[in-house]
């Protein structure tokens, strides 16, 4: 194979990190500016001086900010918890027990799956106030979990379904109930596919707008997307505010995405092309 | 043990059971809410049931048809999904193909791309807002010292500008997911096809058209859907970017229905809406499921 | 230990009938095999017996007991799988204890269990490592092993040899065989190879399509197959089929082409209008060419290709313009382009209904 000249392919890579990065970059430089910098005229493209005082104010004075953050965190863990219990026992049986209705639940689950969720919002809004579930993290658990369901199942069901059958057998033979054996046999197998799975669905939650907005009316229960969105109130955007809350809000996702980027762009693609 | 029931039986049994919790769940999150809706669509009710339901037939979705407002909603999520989508692909090809080259960096390459699709959109939506600004936003500081313009450029604040900018913070977030499913897809076809393509003497424009298109219809379809029907229901990013302005510019159907039920406090016609907007984005999920069923 | 047996035994799934209905007893200490291509049947009947399938129709019947309901830990069978299926993330010891420790028996009989099996299987040293670290071999030995361990009363195996390359697979045969010696266990064997078949079976099970072909003691199914299928099958190389019809006074001649032969040597053809002619390529001899005129089992051939195998060669013969292999000595044997003589031994000979299949029977000689 003949070697061809590879800058323009350098080019184009460059080309696409700047794009997909530049946005991000400019909140964190927004985020070390002062409040003076941020709105200068000449623009400041450098922060100068470099501060972490917007840091400081949010931690001193506005600790509602951070709140947001934990509230994301607990939904996360919780929603990622509960689908991954549910949506492996769910999975393994539909993958490996012979269901009857193993072929039509798989398609009804995907088909649900695609429901808009602002389609619910007038239900759910109804029936968690009446169950008192609105401004709780179970209530909110609750929902992420049912949304985010139909691709845990779908995700892990296709990932059992790549492992060797015959070692469930050999499990079988040796006297393990179905339960045991997804317990010490399926779980310790497939924790790849629950790691990718689980993640997925963090960021699935994390992200999630809509029902976050709709079922968590108190400012203290928000989640970090909704809270840092409705942050301003009435008055003028406090951009210094903003971009440093938003920079807080995303590092967890940036870390996570990071460090398991193999495992997150397999799961996403596997469940993709299902 | 017992030795009554089949062993089949037992099985399909535990199965069930394992099954159970999913299915209850999901029958309680999202198919009794989409049957209730389309009951709250039929009637008059308040919220907290201290009046009893009334029947009104189809006097929600009579007056929907003649609510300018909801066709300017379908028009506007219609026009976004059919702008923004075709953008996303020749993108997501482009960058599909350029990520499945072998260079130094390509780890981080990816990462980059995949950033934009991983963090909350509400959140990327503000990081665009304030670069979009007309008085301290990024674009428009390079634009008035560069001297392209002598005016700040309201990118918010002009209709179809507005529009454009929603288009391209869509366009900027999931282009790399697109990317990513069709680079899935790249990555299956077998390397010797292009091996035995070079020795018919193609060049690199036949390889791309005769042999990388043709094999990857399937993962553009399905991307193709996938993304389409998130359009369709596009929420946070007109509620964050624009609030759905300038006047009602860039108001999508999920962000109108949500100020019918939340602003106007209008539950059933809010729910006629969301029952309208549901059969659009289920049909197109059957066409996706019957897709993927032909495919396989 | 234990009789086995299965009684008008049949598995459907859904309208699709893979295995038919059939009897079979196997007796207690015997070394029964499952022989069929992949898709006969075979290992659906054994994972009937294990309890891994359910049965569809008839009934399972282990020492007596009748199995069909019962889960698979409980019916006294242990069984060594085609991919070892070990678990992965436990130690060899751990995989060949489990059955015990789910049967909570006390972890000191485990110990002397388990250690005795690893001594008899050469196991010892590799007690502690995971299945990761040991060879295919050693792998298959802690399958075996883990099958011993609970001292069933019948071993089932699924193709337990067939992940091996061929040198440890001759040798993993016999150690095998040496076991089912000293343990005496009744043993029920799946396999595709028919040289796993003849070396460990006291009877074989023929399966085609779900039928049960033949059952017979190895001697038996090769050399009295009862069905074209089985005489296909068991043989390397497989046997020559001729087609043939009665052609007036001269006998019998071939359909498409001149081969022809007098009589068939007391086979009752009744008054069928075509007969297949099997015979084997071993049972077929080179003669000198035109040594023996007149008698009615020897004919000239060309020889059209000439393989040697190393030991023996096989000749592909045209006879009269029938295709025909024949199974030679390696030494000197004649070339490609020759012509030579050959003779069939009657005795040896084997003849089919095409119908049906089935073997036709001998006219018994006084």
């Amino acid at each position: 194979m003949t070697k061809r000249p590879r800058y323009g392919l350098y080019l184009l890579v460059i080309i696409s990190v700047v794009i997909s990065f530049f946005p991000i970059v400019w909140l964190i430089l927004t985020s070390v500016k002062t409040t003076a910098g941020i709105y200068a005229w000449p623009p400041q493209y450098w922060p100068t001086p470099v501060t972490f005082e917007n840091y400081w104010t949010i931690i001193t004075q506005s600790p509602e900010l951070l709140r947001y953050v934990l509230n994301s965190f607990i939904v996360g863990v919780g929603c990622t918890a509960l689908t991954l219990v549910f949506g492996g026992l769910a999975g393994y049986a539909l993958s490996r027990l012979n269901l009857k209705f193993a072929g039509f639940l798989m398609v009804g689950i995907l088909a649900v799956s695609m429901f808009p969720p602002v389609s619910l919002l007038p239900s759910l809004f109804q029936n968690f106030l009446q169950l008192g579930l609105l401004n709780t993290y179970t209530g909110l658990i609750l929902a992420h979990a049912g949304l985010f369901l139909p691709f845990t199942v779908w995700m892990l069901a296709s990932y059992f379904a790549t492992l060797p059958v015959e070692i469930e057998e050999a499990a079988r033979m040796d006297g393990m109930g179905f339960l045991r054996i997804f317990l010490t046999i399926v779980l310790p197998l497939s924790w790849p596919g629950f790691v990718a799975t689980g993640l997925i669905v963090f960021i699935f939650s994390w992200n999630e707008f809509p029902l976050a907005l709709v079922l968590m009316t108190q400012n203290a229960m928000r989640t970090a997307p909704v809270g840092i969105s409705l942050y301003p109130g009435e008055y003028a955007f406090p951009w210094e505010t903003i971009s440093t809350a938003t920079v807080i809000a995303i590092i967890p996702i940036l870390i996570i995405t990071a460090i398991f980027q193999k495992q997150i762009v397999g799961g996403l693609t596997a469940g993709a092309g299902k | 043990m017992n030795a009554a029931y089949s062993l089949d039986h037992r099985r399909q049994m535990t199965g069930m059971s394992f099954v159970a919790p999913t299915v209850l769940l999901i029958a309680i999150i999202l198919i009794y809410p989409i049957i209730q809706s389309v009951v709250l669509s039929f009637g008059q009710s308040s919220i907290d049931g201290s009046e009893p339901y009334e029947f009104v037939g189809f006097a929600h979705y009579a007056k929907l048809m003649g609510d300018e407002r909801f066709w300017n909603s379908m028009a506007v999520t219609f026009t976004f999904t059919a702008i923004s989508i075709p953008l996303e692909l020749m993108l997501g090809i482009g960058l599909a193909v350029l990520l499945n080259e072998s260079f130094r960096g390509k780890g981080i390459a990816r990462l980059a791309v995949l950033f934009p699709w991983a963090l909350p959109t509400a959140l990327n939506t503000l990081m665009w807002r304030w670069m979009y600004n007309a008085d301290y936003g990024l674009f428009n500081a390079v634009a008035l010292q560069s001297g392209i313009v002598d005016r700040p450029i309201n990118f918010l604040g002009d209709e179809w500008l507005a529009m454009f900018s929603m288009v391209v913070v869509a366009v900027w977030k999931t282009s790399s997911f697109m990317a990513l499913i069709i680079l899935a897809g790249l990555q299956s076809i077998p390397r010797d096809l292009y091996e035995a393509g070079r020795m018919d003497g193609m060049s690199r424009w036949q390889e791309f058209t005769q042999i990388t298109l043709p094999l990857l219809k399937g993962p553009i379809l399905v991307a193709l859907i996938i993304r389409s029907m998130d359009a369709l229901r596009t929420f946070e990013l007109p509620f964050n970017l624009t609030d759905g302005g300038p006047v009602i510019a860039t108001e999508s159907l999920s962000l109108y229905a949500y100020k019918v039920i939340f602003d106007f406090i209008d539950f059933n016609f809010g729910a006629a809406i969301v029952v309208v907007q549901f059969l659009v984005i289920f049909a197109m999920s059957l066409a996706y499921i019957f897709v993927l069923r032909t495919r396989n | 230990m234990a009789i086995v047996s299965l009684q008008q035994i049949g598995k459907n799934y859904g309208s699709v009938t893979a295995v038919h209905e059939f009897d079979l007893t196997i007796n207690d200490g015997e070394f029964l095999v499952l022989l069929g291509p992949s898709g006969c049947g075979k290992s659906t009947t054994l994972r009937m017996i294990a309890g891994l399938e359910s049965i569809s129709k008839g009934t399972l019947e282990i020492g007596g007991k009748v199995m069909n309901a019962v889960d698979p830990k409980d019916r006294g069978v242990a069984m060594v799988f085609q991919n070892y299926a070990l678990y992965p993330h436990k130690s060899v010891f751990d995989n060949m204890a489990m059955a015990l420790k789910l049967q909570r028996v006390p972890a000191d009989e485990i110990q002397r269990r388990v250690g005795g099996v690893a001594d008899m299987l050469g196991l010892t040293d590799f007690l502690e490592r995971k299945p990761a670290a040991l060879s295919g071999g050693q792998r298959q030995r802690v399958a075996i092993g883990r099958a011993i361990v609970r001292t069933p009363e019948v071993f089932l195996f699924d193709e337990p040899l067939s992940n091996l390359d061929a040198k440890l697979r001759v040798r993993m045969r016999m150690e095998l065989q040496q076991l089912h010696e000293r343990l005496g266990v009744t043993s029920i064997y799946v396999t595709h190879d028919q040289v796993e078949a003849m070396t460990l079976a006291d009877r074989i099970v023929i399966m085609d399509s779900g039928v049960v072909a033949q059952v017979g003691t190895p001697r038996e199914v090769y050399d009295d197959p009862a069905t074209i299928f089985v005489a296909g099958f068991i043989g390397s190389p497989a046997m020559n089929f001729i087609n043939i019809e009665p052609a007036g006074d001269y006998g019998w001649k071939s359909k498409d082409s001149s081969f022809a032969i007098s009589d068939l040597n007391g086979f009752d053809t009744a008054d069928l209008t075509s007969v297949t002619l099997g015979i084997r390529p071993e049972d077929i001899e080179v003669v000198a060419r035109d040594s023996k005129t007149g008698d009615p089992w020897c004919f000239d051939a060309d020889i059209r290709l000439a393989e040697l195998l190393g030991a023996d060669a096989l000749l592909n013969l045209s006879v009269a313009g029938e295709d025909m292999l024949v199974r030679v000595g390696g030494v000197d044997h004649p070339e490609r382009g020759h012509q030579i003589g050959i003779r069939i031994a009657p005795a040896r000979l084997h003849a089919f209904n095409p119908d049906t299949g089935k073997a036709l029977p001998r006219i018994q000689k006084h």
